[in-house]
């Protein structure tokens, strides 16, 4: 039973995304050319939610700065479990552009259980649809 | 009618199951001509129902400034309105209605009790975006219900002219006299009333161009923002039921025709004008327009639909009996 339930329910994965002090390069990929109409992820049951409480994937972007960290800590708490962390971009795997600068306290994985990462400046559309079809699959263990 | 009779209708036929399986078919249907009309491929129809399944897994969230009975059971509220409106509306061919004298006052309103549902669950989060959201909802739902009352008093009226009364309330003689006289759609004088009727459906259903409470990207999904897991189930089933009642009234309104005598053929009958009227009026509309601000969709519910359906009125008045 609980086999048919994780294999019915992975294909309803729902994203919701977090900018975590990022400098929108990937925000724009993420709303205008990764998981768009033109790719058609919606085969997959992917939508994008406008609120966190009705997330299962999240996509996270940008180094966490200091100014943001308690906010991203606060909204990654609304979001029901089971859920999986993508981090979008280099920035929230090691800091990216802005890694000496004095706003970044550390890595994303220091506050935040990350799944996935996707790595590029901005990462190539197909590459972040791999990155989501990978969470797809972890997500479908955790349910 | 048997309390077994009434359970059976409530419960499996035509309210609870088959109407929860036809509101998700209808849905996902809309879904995938919605995607075809923008040359995708889009999700497979029975989409719906797993995005119900799936949120039965997740955990629930209550906000701590909520009211928490208040926000665990309203949507209960318009789940079972719904319900009860499903029972009521006559499938010609198939299900006689309950057969009461004034059973479309009663309809219109079971009809707002969805937007109720929303709104009170929506105050009860304690959010602000939600109470942005609550604000739209009960602006949206004042605009359309006007031009909504003046189309079912004009076809009441049609119907109680030709028995003699000045207006006759009941979905079944409304029915009979159209099986009697030809269904109503091809009656010039009501195709006003029609086309009012077909644009207060977006709004009924909250989709583009009137989606307004609900806006994702200015208020972070409105009234709904709060809900998670079991509750945000509920309040999509809500939405699809009232689609279900939706076009099943106006297949009941305008064009009740049967094909012949069998139960089965009339059903797929039935269910295929639900469709059609699901895609002409909620999927083409949603997949051409974009969102309306609150003002302009107040100033086109009082000006367009409402317009229509006084004409048909004064139309339906001037051909009657006085």
């Amino acid at each position: 039973m609980s086999n048919f339930i994780q294999n019915i329910g992975k294909k309803s994965p729902w994203l919701y995304r977090i900018n975590a002090g990022s400098c929108n390069g990937c925000d724009v990929e993420l709303a205008t050319t990764a998981l768009i109409p033109r790719y058609d992820v919606e085969r997959l049951g992917c939508k994008y939610c406008g609120s966190p409480n009705h997330a299962d994937i999240v996509l996270i972007t940008g180094p966490v700065t200091a100014g943001v960290k308690e906010k991203v800590m606060r909204v990654y708490d609304e979001i029901p479990d089971p859920k999986v962390v993508v981090a979008v971009g280099i920035c929230p795997i090691s800091g990216g552009l802005f890694r000496d600068s004095y706003a970044i306290e550390s890595t994303l994985d220091a506050f935040i259980p990350v799944d996935v990462n996707v790595p590029g400046c901005p990462p190539r559309p197909q590459a972040i649809i791999d990155g989501v079809a990978k969470a797809i699959e972890i997500w479908k263990e955790r349910l | 009618m048997s309390i077994t009779k009434l359970a059976f209708n409530m419960l499996i036929f035509p309210g609870g199951l088959f109407a929860v399986v036809i509101s998700l078919l209808l849905m996902g249907i809309d879904r995938k001509i919605y995607a075809r009309l923008q040359r995708r491929v889009g999700p497979p129809i029975y989409q719906p129902f797993i995005d119900v399944i799936k949120l039965l897994q997740k955990e629930i969230l209550v906000p701590r400034s909520a009211n928490f009975i208040v926000f665990r059971l309203a949507p209960l509220l318009g789940f079972i309105g719904m319900l009860v409106a499903v029972v009521i509306i006559p499938i010609s061919g198939v299900y006689p209605g309950i057969d009461k004298s004034a059973d479309l006052l009663v309809l219109l309103y079971l009809l707002s009790t969805p937007a109720l549902a929303i709104m009170i669950g929506a105050s009860a989060s304690g959010s602000p975006y939600s109470a942005i959201g609550l604000s739209r909802e009960m602006m949206v739902t004042i605009a359309y219900e006007i031009p909504l009352l003046i189309v079912l008093l004009t076809i009441a009226m049609k119907t109680g002219m030709a028995g003699g009364n000045f207006a006759d309330f009941s979905l079944n003689h409304i029915v009979s006299f159209q099986q009697q006289n030809g269904s109503l759609i091809f009656n010039i004088t009501m195709l006003p009333a029609l086309l009012a009727y077909l644009c207060c459906i977006p709004g009924t259903i909250g989709v583009v161009p009137f989606d307004m409470p609900e806006a994702e990207t200015e208020i972070a999904e409105g009234p709904t923002l709060e809900y998670s897991g079991s509750g945000l189930a509920m309040l999509n089933l809500t939405g699809g039921l009232k689609v279900v009642v939706i076009s099943a009234l106006a297949v009941a309104l305008f064009f009740p025709s049967t094909l012949g005598g069998f139960w089965l053929v009339n059903l797929l009958w039935f269910i295929l004008k639900c469709i059609i009227l699901v895609t002409l009026s909620i999927t083409v509309v949603r997949a051409t327009r974009a969102r309306m601000r609150m003002d302009q969709a107040f100033k086109f519910y009082l000006i367009v639909p409402t317009g229509l359906a006084l004409v048909s009125l004064v139309l339906t008045l001037l051909s009657g009996k006085f």
